[in-house]
């Protein structure tokens, strides 16, 4: 099996907002969802749209364009969904992130990861 | 609902590339809320979508031949036409001029087209219309900067030649959009599919093609083993970096 090429942050966050979305996966949703993961950075729709497209490049994501939609002014969407490849991808670099989380929590101790873990849910609402 | 002005949207669809105009103009209208919201979606995101569009159909390998091929042909017309103009305040940099403008307007057509229709024609086309664009641009030179135009016949030779040239590269390496696509992006085995020829034969013509272009180009300039050598050495190092990176 071909080896997968690694992901930037801004990648994962993309894909994990794909993933989380499922068969409602197109730009407007892929921003909002990318701009909730990311908080309190601010996003613009110009990086989703260009990360998408090297996503694709790389064959971690595969589009198609919908049915023309009212709301759009009679325009298509363009949905998105991870690949074989991608959801690879993906895993790899969420076990890289949880081998990260552990190896900090070890040194820094499991009150920093409480406290952390509070003020995360706080922002989650 | 709130919906964007229709001009300003005809607008902004003329700015976007056909390939991705369909779902960013329908995202755009979808978050509309209010005008001036509207135009600061358009700001950061148009620039960026044409930016990525560009990246994603300009070949860097075939536009360093597209370049090395475009330099050649003014220098060999300097060379046939007028050796001394060489020598002149910004000789090189005067060759250069029509050559940049005509790979950006190659870089620009590529990303404009509409993928899959008629890449034969549009590899032919847009060399044509990038020269004749380089052309009106040194007349436009001469009133500021005289210094910096070419003479006519150096620069009516160099186009001929250029344009022979580039449409040969460009016959022999379409666009990347215009290479057969898969669902998400270009398929390798569908690639060989279409060719029917193997990866390797495929090389081995496109390395062909570039050297009976150098030797075309050599007869070009009519100084036959004394000129092509230092032609052949140039796109040979081309075709080497090309190559290289394919096999990488």
């Amino acid at each position: 099996m071909a080896k997968a090429d690694a992901l930037g942050q801004f990648e994962q966050v993309v894909m994990t907002a794909i993933l989380m979305l499922r068969d409602d996966a197109y730009g407007v949703t892929i921003h909002a969802k990318v701009e909730e993961l990311a908080r309190p950075k601010a996003v613009s729709l110009g990086a989703v749209y260009v990360t998408l497209d090297r996503l694709e490049d790389k064959g971690f994501v595969g589009s198609w364009l919908s049915d023309p939609t009212p709301e759009r002014g009679g325009r298509s969407r363009r949905y998105y969904r991870l690949g074989a490849l991608g959801e690879r991808a993906l895993q790899e670099s969420a076990v890289t992130a949880k081998r990260i989380w552990d190896g900090i929590v070890e040194i820094w101790g499991k009150e920093w990861a409480k406290e952390w873990g509070k003020r995360w849910g706080k922002e989650a609402g | 609902m709130p919906s964007p002005p229709r001009s300003l949207e005809l607008l902004i669809g003329l700015l976007i590339p056909p390939a991705c105009r369909e779902e960013v103009l329908g995202d755009l209208h979808e978050r509309f809320t209010n005008l001036p919201r509207y135009v600061a979606d358009v700001l950061t995101s148009v620039p960026f979508v044409i930016l990525s569009r560009i990246r994603r159909t300009t070949d860097f390998q075939v536009l360093l031949m597209e370049a090395c091929v475009l330099y050649l042909s003014f220098w060999g017309a300097a060379r046939l036409e007028d050796v001394a103009f060489l020598d002149f305040r910004f000789g090189y940099l005067r060759l250069a001029i029509p050559a940049a403008t005509t790979l950006l307007f190659l870089m620009l057509a590529d990303a404009y087209a509409v993928p899959g229709r008629g890449w034969v024609l549009k590899s032919l086309r847009a060399p044509v219309f990038g020269l004749a664009i380089a052309c009106l641009s040194q007349l436009w030179l001469p009133k500021e900067h005289p210094d910096l135009t070419l003479p006519r016949w150096i620069l009516l030779c160099g186009e001929a030649a250029g344009l022979l040239l580039v449409c040969t590269v460009r016959m022999l390496s379409p666009p990347p959009a215009d290479r057969p696509q898969g669902a998400g992006g270009p398929v390798f085995w569908l690639h060989l599919d279409s060719v029917s020829l193997s990866p390797e034969a495929w090389r081995i013509a496109k390395g062909a093609g570039m050297l009976a272009v150098a030797a075309l180009l050599g007869a070009l300039l009519g100084y036959g083993p004394k000129a092509a050598p230092q032609v052949l050495v140039i796109l040979a190092v081309a075709i080497a970096a090309y190559q290289v990176r394919r096999w990488r």
